[in-house]
């Protein structure tokens, strides 16, 4: 049987076929963390492959097994780990405290020194002498005008607050008495889709 | 034992990265079709392998903002194609941070050719990523330097390997001489110079 060359049910099986179906959102979720934790391949993969199947090759899979003794070891190690990563915290406030004292920016030297796998604690400020209400909102808090207000300094008279921020990019904005204003002492980001500027800060990766 | 070390080390680095996360869902304050909108773009994304992260946090920016849903969208596909022809431009092996930055650059006027420049200036064996460098590469254009000269700058100071601490308060000083006054060619020429004379009185 043969089927005239456009057929009028085709239509219709084409647009059901192109219609959107809806589906649960939380499948949907685990199917995108599926995809997004699935490797790209790369240059090589077939050669892995290779070996991952083959028995008593050098890819095998091992179980570790801890003496006592490498317990004891371990536990020194990871305090040691410890200690390390208090005496760069100490020591990148140090150098920030040393930097604000000479008139630089806190936040370009979280930018280049910050080094702790904890991230880095930046402290945000601002002059606006007749503000009477000053919020900080930005990618680190869900761009939430509530979520972080900053308090008037005594001593300085600034608009000040410290946040722990990971390492990475941040891109943030004050909101001031409602007008939104990027920080004029941090590097400017280009993307001023909605009518204004933001700004960046940067924390370090930590060192490997 | 060394495998230990790196589980004590990824669990404590997952730790952080675990507190400060980033939201992955759309805000409810979308419309239906604008929400099926960019729900589409940023699979789309993810499935390409690009940082979708900031595609959120845009979209978020947008809402506390009170941007219209088209305004919203055209930010967040103009965002997205950025970040691809960022990653185009650096290669495959760049990191989320330096892809969103480099995407922030040629937001600023940056070409993508200058990009990849930059990243053939760094040489393979410079391990540090270029970050810094785009993120003072875009404040400089932001900030009325011309683009093709804080470019043709800042891939003069990574190719001398100057560390991202100097390449900071080179920016800083850019900036002190146009409020001053000064105009952004004279600026920017003057502190390259002053800056590449230091690091060969550094060189060893």
């Amino acid at each position: 049987m043969s089927e005239p060359d456009n057929p009028r049910w085709l239509d219709g099986v084409s647009d059901e076929l192109r219609r959107d179906v809806p589906v649960r959102s939380a499948w949907r979720a685990r199917l995108l963390d599926d995809v997004e934790r699935t490797r790209r391949p790369s240059v090589g993969d077939d050669f892995d492959d290779r070996f991952d199947d083959a028995p008593g090759m050098v890819t095998r899979r091992r179980r570790i097994v801890l003496s006592p003794v490498t317990g004891l070891a371990a536990a020194a190690l990871f305090a040691a780990l410890g200690a390390g990563v208090m005496y760069e915290v100490i020591g990148a406030r140090s150098i920030a405290r040393n930097a604000s004292r000479d008139g630089g920016s806190s936040r370009d030297v979280a930018l280049a020194t910050a080094s702790t796998s904890a991230g880095e604690t930046v402290r945000f400020e601002l002059a606006a002498p007749r503000a009477s209400r000053v919020m900080l909102v930005g990618s680190f808090n869900e761009w939430n005008p509530a979520a972080t207000p900053l308090v008037r300094d005594a001593a300085s008279g600034k608009w000040v607050v410290s946040l722990r921020l990971s390492p990475g990019r941040h891109v943030y904005a004050f909101v001031v008495d409602g007008d939104v204003t990027a920080d004029p002492s941090a590097p400017r980001a280009a993307d001023d889709d909605f009518g204004s500027a933001n700004s960046v800060v940067l924390v370090s990766a930590p060192r490997t | 034992m060394r495998r230990l070390v790196v589980v004590l080390s990824m669990m404590a680095i997952a730790s952080v990265a675990r507190a400060q996360e980033i939201d992955r869902t759309l805000p409810s304050q979308l419309s239906a079709a604008t929400r099926a909108t960019l729900e589409r773009f940023i699979d789309s994304a993810r499935v390409a392998g690009l940082p979708v992260d900031p595609l959120y946090s845009k979209v978020r920016e947008g809402v506390f903002r009170s941007a219209d849903d088209a305004r919203l969208i055209a930010a967040v596909q103009r965002l997205g194609h950025d970040l691809g022809d960022a990653r185009s431009a650096l290669g495959d092996s760049a990191g989320v941070e330096e892809i969103t930055a480099g995407a922030n650059a040629l937001r600023a006027g940056i070409r993508a050719p200058e990009l990849a420049r930059l990243r053939e200036s760094r040489g393979r064996k410079a391990d540090r990523p270029l970050t810094v460098a785009l993120v003072v590469l875009a404040d400089l254009a932001t900030r009325g330097v011309p683009p093709s000269l804080a470019a043709a700058s800042v891939n003069e100071l990574v190719a001398r390997n100057v560390s991202d601490g100097s390449l900071l308060s080179f920016r800083q000083s850019v900036e002190r001489d146009l409020v001053g006054g000064r105009s952004p060619a004279s600026a920017l020429d003057a502190r390259t110079r002053a800056m590449i004379d230091d690091a060969e009185k550094r060189r060893p």
